[in-house]
């Protein structure tokens, strides 16, 4: 196999590049990746020699992408995140921005709603630590009517909902479940994705359940879609939210992958067959601006979820496809000359993109200050359809491939994530990385580092530690009016009064016995909550007797 | 507050998500030399009862979802209400510059967005602990 003699040209170019350098190359400053890979100046042949790049477009392990064709037969869907105030307001919100061309696959609608942290926490808009943060940072969105809102007049079958729950992850598909009822569908109808993504706490300084428990709720979750909602997504691996607390690149893909791996296992040892329900874990990824070394990820990302898969016994080809979602890291954004923001989220988009992504959401350039104005968040809009209509990027599936540079670094990011992940592993994986609080630490330390790094000027933040300007920009942001709060507690007085009480206590009840079933392994708990949905029982409601059982638990 | 050791209560607010910045400035202050009472998350009255009985000298409070004009204004009235008047007062994270000066008209002492530069914080407390209080 003897490519390896270099041909006579070849030698002649090296040599004479050689000598073009020979003044001043012992000046030049080394550089590295975000991740700390180092790198050269100069890639060549030479150093994809041994590499394996044998590999077509939806082929395994997909490192050149999960279709033959990538986006030539559909681009990716534009799921930009939204949601404030009730969800008259979110309402209103989603039904501009399909007017505004947001669009899934195949021009199917897809909604990636955001909820407020009471609900997220399980709280209605009536108990008292939601008072100031109502329909703040995501839309307060609790009992049937809301959801009856949320879902009317769209086609359950054309739509794709993604819920961005906390910890009301099971309330919520339940609530779902119940509103696709009483439009005359079941819940094979629903798309979407539920986030299931529980071990999210191994790096958010919020309290959740105990571990033990958070990883059975997770599971109950993914048996009951299995069953009852084929269609649906049932797990969303929040990678995203690793590099959002400071992981770099490579951390995010080894913990994500463990936390995948984690997911897995939790499933199998519940009984479930690998092809049955893996193929519905999908991920959420951050993306920097740090264009090649995303790229690589996304791509190392696609290789080893595959390998993972088909080691866990997959054998359905499109079972073992790593499905991403990407958020553009917001970490990056600055306050500082706040219009520079709209270069970064363009670099992100585009990595996403050149990684082959099936999904991205665009932050807006004021989202270091508030969530998104009118125009800013349409302008993140534009930026993915300036992308995809404009630019020429999805013409091509892994335009990169071949690369020199990303072929080499696809296989060094893969060979340094996997090492972290088999020393996690080794250590009894992501939920003992979780509960060790080693996963946390790992990642704060990365989070400082990076601080230093911008604090001594090593790695540069324009506008921030280089370009400065005198003043912050005066940018008026997005305020949700505090009325809003009174109109939410309106809306769950109107809704408790026109209920049978006696109904939903027998239901929510029946929800206590459930969790109580789910803990000692006699039962399950997502019948009983849609039992308790469709008796018109709210978020904050189930959330009480769950929370009561699974406890509350702080990862530090 | 001359040799003594500089007190600070570092709060998020009750409920809100995301560590990162809030962990950053804990150690930021902590290798300024301060004692860094880590409080996680309170409500205004949480965070006022804890200042009291620590005695602290900074309050400083993180805030990523939104509320800061109600959380400043409930703060400071709190806080004088409770007859603590000498105390510097900052607040910190997802806050828009134009809500800085609605603020300090409120009584708070300085607003730190958010990716400065190390040492800011810790040089701001330093040089005004002490020297201003809530009147």
């Amino acid at each position: 196999m003897s490519d390896a003699k270099h041909s006579e040209k070849f030698e002649q170019a090296l040599a004479a590049w050689q000598q073009g350098r020979e003044r001043y190359k012992d000046k030049l400053r080394p550089n590295a990746t975000l991740s700390g890979i180092p790198l050269k100046t100069v890639y060549t042949k030479e150093d994809i020699r041994d590499l394996d790049l044998d590999e077509m477009p939806g082929v395994y392990p997909f490192t050149r992408g999960l279709y033959p064709d990538g986006y030539a037969l559909t681009p990716w869907m534009q799921q930009m995140v939204f949601g404030y105030g009730t969800i008259e307001e979110t309402r209103k919100k989603m039904e501009d921005m399909v007017a505004n061309g947001m669009e899934g696959y195949f021009g199917y609608n897809v909604f990636n709603v955001v909820y407020d942290v009471p609900c997220m926490y399980g709280i209605d808009a009536d108990h008292p630590e939601a008072e100031g943060n109502l329909g703040q940072c995501g839309v307060h969105m609790s009992t049937g009517d809301d959801y009856d809102e949320l879902v009317r007049d769209w086609e359950l079958e054309k739509s794709n909902i993604s819920m961005i729950t906390g910890d009301n992850c099971l309330p919520a598909l339940a609530l779902l479940v119940a509103a696709a009822e009483r439009r005359g569908k079941d819940a094979t109808a629903l798309r979407g994705n539920s986030m299931n993504w529980y071990p999210r706490i191994a790096v958010q300084d919020v309290p959740s359940w105990e571990p033990t428990w958070g990883y059975a709720l997770a599971v109950d979750l993914i048996k009951w879609a299995t069953k009852n909602a084929p269609a649906w997504n049932t797990t969303n691996i929040f990678m995203y939210g690793l590099s959002e607390a400071g992981a770099t690149p490579v951390q995010e893909l080894a913990y994500g992958l463990a936390w995948g791996k984690s997911i897995i296992d939790a499933g199998l040892a519940a009984g479930l067959a690998a092809d049955e329900f893996i193929g519905r874990l999908s991920f959420q990824i951050g993306c920097t601006q740090n264009l090649f070394e995303e790229v690589a990820k996304f791509r190392a990302h696609r290789r080893m979820w595959a390998k993972l898969c088909k080691d866990a016994g997959c054998k359905k080809p499109s079972n073992m496809h790593g499905r991403v979602h990407v958020h553009t890291n917001g970490y990056i954004l600055t306050q500082q000359q706040v219009l520079n923001n709209n270069a970064r989220i363009t670099l992100q988009a585009l990595a996403a993109v050149l990684g082959g992504v099936q999904s991205i959401h665009t932050c807006s350039y004021d989202e270091a200050t508030s969530i998104p104005t009118e125009e800013s968040h349409r302008v993140a809009l534009r930026t993915q359809q300036i992308l995809m209509w404009e630019s020429g990027v999805r013409n091509v599936a892994d335009p990169l491939a071949g690369s020199y540079y990303v072929e080499k670094l696809t296989d060094e990011i893969e060979a340094k994530a996997w090492q972290i992940f088999n020393e996690i592993e080794a250590r009894g994986g992501y939920r003992q990385g979780l509960e060790s609080g080693e996963i946390k630490r790992a990642i704060d330390n990365s989070s400082w580092e990076i601080k230093q790094n911008i604090n001594s000027g090593k790695q540069v933040v324009v506008g921030l530690n280089k370009f400065q300007s005198e003043s912050l920009d005066q940018v008026e942001p997005f305020r949700v009016d505090m009325a809003i709060e009174k109109k939410a507690r309106q809306r769950l007085e109107n809704y408790k009064a026109r209920r049978d009480q006696a109904a939903v206590d027998a239901a929510l009840a029946n929800v206590v016995k459930a969790c109580q079933a789910l803990k000692d392994g006699s039962g399950e708990l997502m019948p009983a909550l849609i039992d308790a949905a469709r008796a018109g029982a709210t978020n904050g409601e189930m959330m009480v007797p769950m929370r009561e059982a699974f406890g509350w638990f702080v990862a530090e | 507050m001359s040799d003594k050791t500089i007190k600070v209560l570092l709060a998020k607010k009750k409920i809100d998500v995301h560590g990162r910045g809030t962990k950053l400035i804990a150690r930021e202050l902590r290798d300024a030399g301060m004692e860094v009472v880590y409080f996680r998350f309170g409500t205004v009255d949480d965070i006022v009862n804890a200042a009291v009985q620590e005695d602290v000298d900074v309050v400083a409070v993180s805030i990523m979802t939104s509320g800061q004009l109600h959380i400043a204004e409930n703060l400071i009235l709190k806080l004088k209400a409770m007859d603590m008047h000498d105390v510097l007062v900052i607040f910190g994270g997802t806050i828009p510059p134009v809500d800085f000066e609605p603020m300090e008209k409120m009584g708070v002492h300085r607003i730190f967005p958010a990716g400065l530069p190390g040492g800011v914080v810790a040089d701001y407390i330093r040089e005004n602990v002490g020297k201003l209080d809530l009147s």
